[in-house]
């Protein structure tokens, strides 16, 4: 499986025609991108062996058209929860990166009952006080910790970035927004959140405070990895995003053989 | 300057030199009970009479030493020393569980109230053989173990590590160091690589098996890096260890040590296999300086020991002035003294007169 053999599709929610890429057969897992946009990593073909993995492109984004009508992020969480189900979809995990672990929480606060799972990437819902939004000309600098191990890829065009930019600044919201921290402990769903050791959009102190507000979450560090972890780290990624989807809360028991000779 | 008392916790009986692992067959319990009870009492004794530290170490499969896990050492001491910082220097990070570490030490420090010495160490090639793992990953293992320790002292909520050779689903360690932000670390800095990593990590670093002109590049080294990443370490930053023998006189000093049989040239721990160390040398082990590395272990006889700055022996007056030249060379705030092993009553002699006439003049230093 490569980032080749996702094939397209498009589906319509809220008067949106939404792209979304799908690969993999199995329990569905929904993915919302970051504020740069879409991006198949590696880390979604590992997922995609086990998986189907549809990635969603929020409206907005990418090549379509100009999106002046979410008026916030709850709203946008909820266009994107009628696109998954209008893909079919009954019941799905749902994994969202940054931004759109943002959108992914606020998706799970208001349709709990759709969702199995909920995998929250680097996720900006919670930033630090003060923080400066990073400028769209660093954020490339900020992803990875290993850019040496990423495919070459084009970038989006200046247009496309700054319609996407103007997007995010219009919906990002506040560093911690109460509305939705107040909705989280009420949240009974096994929530696993992952922050890279090196990442410096969301520091790795920021996932405590989803450990302490969720009343079902396991926090992951990932080790030498930067913003886009699962880029950085797409094996480690993938097995320990596998294994939670399959055994949620129980994935901390290790079920692997240390026998090494019978 | 500051002094700190160090011993290997040496077994004091007749056991096979220059080989490594060393076999047991004329082990007895009896010399082993005897030399760790003769330790302690010369811990506790070091901390009646002012040293700054005591210090224990990790090492595997030798008479050379009886603390394969000096943390249980350090628990004991705990009890016995009551005013000096217990110093680990120290366990070899790269072959251990680094939460099991986080543990130990966090144990430590509170069982000493906040006097714990976190060194942090790869050790000597050898110790990679003791639990099976390959020498050409230990800086790797060493950089990700550091960081993983410091998360596990410091973290307030459960989390878990997704590291390249370490996985941990939950980690939320009971208890957690009584110093904040984290004990003291010390790390080696005799690679140009391990001397990188201390400065990247604003660390202090502590220079043993080596000599004053190998640790005065090395120092110079870590200076230079740490003002890159800018900060300036301070002389307590930078611990050297060397052997010491202080008697009556500087000819009485050198002839216990020629009676005891101390004189001659010793093949060094590291090197006592040879294809071990061979082995662990073209994985890669010891870096992109591999010769100066290797050459640091280099045995070398009493003389030479004695212009190297491996060793210092002499009255009061020529220890403290050998003292105050390995202090200028290096800038190092912290001495760390192995007693020399010249017969039990010279040694206490040589403790006594360290204590009387030569500490109190290092602490002008």
């Amino acid at each position: 499986m490569n980032a080749a053999d996702f094939r397209e599709g498009f589906v319509e929610a809220d008067g949106f025609r939404i792209r979304y890429r799908e690969a993999g057969s199995g329990a569905p897992l929904v993915t919302l991108h970051g504020a740069g946009g879409m991006r198949i990593s590696r880390s979604h073909d590992l997922l995609a062996e086990q998986h189907r993995v549809i990635v969603f492109e929020a409206p907005g984004f990418g090549e379509s058209a100009v999106n002046e009508r979410s008026a916030s992020m709850k709203e946008l969480a909820l266009t994107m929860a009628e696109a998954a189900t209008n893909v079919g979809l009954d019941r799905f995990s749902l994994m969202g990166n940054s931004f759109g672990g943002k959108l992914a929480l606020w998706l799970a606060v208001q349709r709990p009952e759709l969702l199995e799972a909920l995998v929250l990437v680097a996720p900006a819902a919670i930033r630090p006080e003060g923080a400066q939004p990073v400028a769209p000309h660093e954020r490339l600098g900020l992803m990875y910790a290993h850019p040496e191990r990423q495919p070459a890829m084009l970038p989006p065009t200046p247009e496309v970035l700054a319609k996407q930019e103007a997007l995010v600044q219009r919906l990002m919201g506040p560093p911690r927004e109460e509305e939705l921290e107040a909705l989280m402990p009420g949240l009974n769903l096994p929530v696993l959140v992952l922050i890279g050791t090196r990442d410096r959009v969301i520091p790795a102190e920021m996932g405590r405070t989803y450990k302490e507000k969720l009343p079902n979450c396991q926090f992951m560090l990932v080790y030498d990895a930067a913003h886009a972890l699962d880029a950085d780290r797409p094996e480690a990624f993938a097995a320990l995003v596998g294994d939670f989807l399959a055994r949620h809360e129980a994935f901390v028991v290790k079920t692997e053989s240390g026998l090494l000779y019978p | 300057m500051k002094a700190a008392l160090f011993s290997p916790v040496p077994y004091q009986g007749p056991a096979p030199r220059g080989v490594w692992p060393v076999d047991t067959q004329g082990y007895s319990a009896e010399i082993a009970e005897r030399s760790m009870q003769l330790s302690l009492e010369q811990f506790q004794l070091a901390d009646e009479m002012g040293f700054d530290w005591v210090t224990v170490a990790e090492h595997h499969y030798a008479p050379m030493s009886l603390t394969p896990n000096p943390m249980i050492m350090a628990g004991a001491l705990s009890q016995r020393v009551r005013r000096a910082k217990i110093a680990l220097l120290g366990p070899d990070i790269p072959i251990l569980n680094p939460v099991r570490v986080a543990e130990e030490f966090a144990m430590l420090d509170t069982l000493t109230g906040g006097r714990l010495v976190a060194g942090m160490l790869r050790g000597t090639s050898n110790e990679y053989v003791t639990y099976g793992l390959n020498p050409a990953e230990s800086r790797e293992r060493f950089e990700e173990a550091l960081e993983l320790i410091l998360k596990a002292w410091s973290e307030p909520q459960p989390f878990g590590w997704v590291g390249r050779y370490y996985e941990f689903r939950a980690i939320s360690i009971w208890p957690k160091p009584v110093q904040q932000p984290h004990p003291p670390i010390y790390v080696s800095a005799s690679s140009p690589e391990s001397g990188e990593l201390a400065a990247r990590n604003h660390l202090s670093v502590g220079f043993a098996f080596t000599t004053v002109p190998f640790a005065k590049n090395a120092v110079q080294h870590y200076r230079e890096q740490a003002q890159k990443y800018g900060w300036t370490p301070e002389p307590d930053d930078v611990l050297y260890r060397l052997s010491i023998h202080v008697a009556d006189s500087d000819e009485q000093a050198i002839d216990d040590m020629v009676s005891a049989g101390q004189a001659e040239a010793r093949t060094a721990f590291s090197t006592s296999n040879r294809a071990v160390d061979d082995t662990a040398a073209n994985l890669g082990y010891y870096g992109r300086d591999t010769a100066t590395q290797r050459a640091r272990h280099a045995a070398h006889d009493l003389t030479e020991r004695l212009e190297l700055g491996q060793l210092v022996a002499g009255s009061p007056e020529g220890v403290l002035s050998q003292i105050r030249g390995v202090r200028e060379e290096l800038g190092a705030g912290i001495l760390e003294l192995i007693f020399q092993p010249v017969g039990r009553d010279k040694v206490l002699h040589s403790l006594d007169l360290f204590g009387e006439k030569v500490l109190p003049g290092m602490r002008e230093l």
